[in-house]
């Protein structure tokens, strides 16, 4: 199975960071690289990821972002945080769509 | 949150990785299926590391293929990287045997890389579960705004494919109404 061209170009929504390198890699990459991903997993979150995203509204869920908790969980010089932070909710309350 | 993680991470030495759990995929979303498709994301980032190379033909070469071990080929991706993270939509989808293997397996890694961000998201339910394996974990309640009600209404009143069923009155109930009520929930 070889990864669909629709979500490799989708890629670098994952990962900005070399995004560059992620998609030259995923088009261009040889065989090998795909097999061995594949191996690694048959599943592709980034499908479902660009489901979220074209659903999304644009400002939705941005709260989260102020929150002290997230700051404290997200900065990189709090090296004695939780590794964990765990948003709660019942369904259809958008914990799939925060931002 | 992916999206937003990576905008912050550009530039930086900062992977962001994310996988939704479903429930109409339980089947396939075993333990090792969620993690590999965690470490793909990472695995491609620059290139397929060697060591990965290596696993995958040695497993090529044996009977049956033998799925690696997934945990210890995150931690050696994840142990050089400034910081991790790993975003875990609807964690109460998947089956609790998975969901527990899956915990277990990000407590291992988190516990010798703590450049390990986990960010989950599921109903209050798991809590208890998640608890177990990160006794410290911040929780917090996903209540919705009332902006964010509203711009949700408007998008769904301004998509409605039969507009002439309703006048100015009615939608100017409606957007008063259900907000109102989301927030008694």
């Amino acid at each position: 199975m070889s990864w669909d061209p629709q979500v490799t170009s989708n890629i670098n929504s994952f990962n900005v960071l070399n995004s560059n390198n992620v998609v030259n890699l995923i088009t261009k990459g040889d065989a090998e690289e795909r097999q061995i991903l594949q191996w690694l997993s048959p599943l592709e979150p980034q499908k479902r990821h660009q489901g979220v995203q074209d659903e999304r509204l644009n400002g939705v869920g941005n709260w989260v972002l102020e929150t002290t908790e997230f700051r404290k969980w997200s900065d990189k010089e709090n090296g004695r945080a939780d590794p964990v932070l765990f948003c709660y909710g019942n369904p259809g309350v958008g914990k799939t769509y925060l931002r | 949150m992916i999206d937003k993680l990576c905008d912050q991470a550009e530039g930086k030495d900062i992977a962001v990785v994310g996988f939704y759990c479903d429930f109409l995929a339980q089947q396939e979303q075993s333990t090792a299926s969620m993690l590999g498709a965690i470490l793909k994301q990472l695995a491609s980032r620059d290139g397929i590391p060697e060591h990965i190379r290596k696993a995958f033909w040695k497993a090529k070469k044996e009977f049956g293929g033998r799925l690696p071990d997934l945990v210890e080929i995150l931690k050696k991706v994840v142990k050089p990287l400034q910081r991790v993270f790993m975003c875990i939509d609807a964690l109460d989808e998947c089956t609790p045997k998975n969901r527990r293997g899956l915990l277990e397996s990000l407590r291992e890694i988190a516990r010798v890389s703590p450049n390990t961000r986990i960010f989950l998201t599921g109903r209050p339910h798991i809590d208890d579960e998640i608890m177990k394996c990160f006794s410290k974990a911040v929780r917090m309640p996903v209540i919705p705004t009332q902006d964010d009600i509203k711009s949700y209404l408007e998008m769904r009143l301004d998509g409605d494919t039969d507009p002439n069923a309703m006048d100015d009155e009615l939608r100017a109930e409606i957007m008063k109404i259900i907000p109102e009520k989301v927030s008694e929930m």
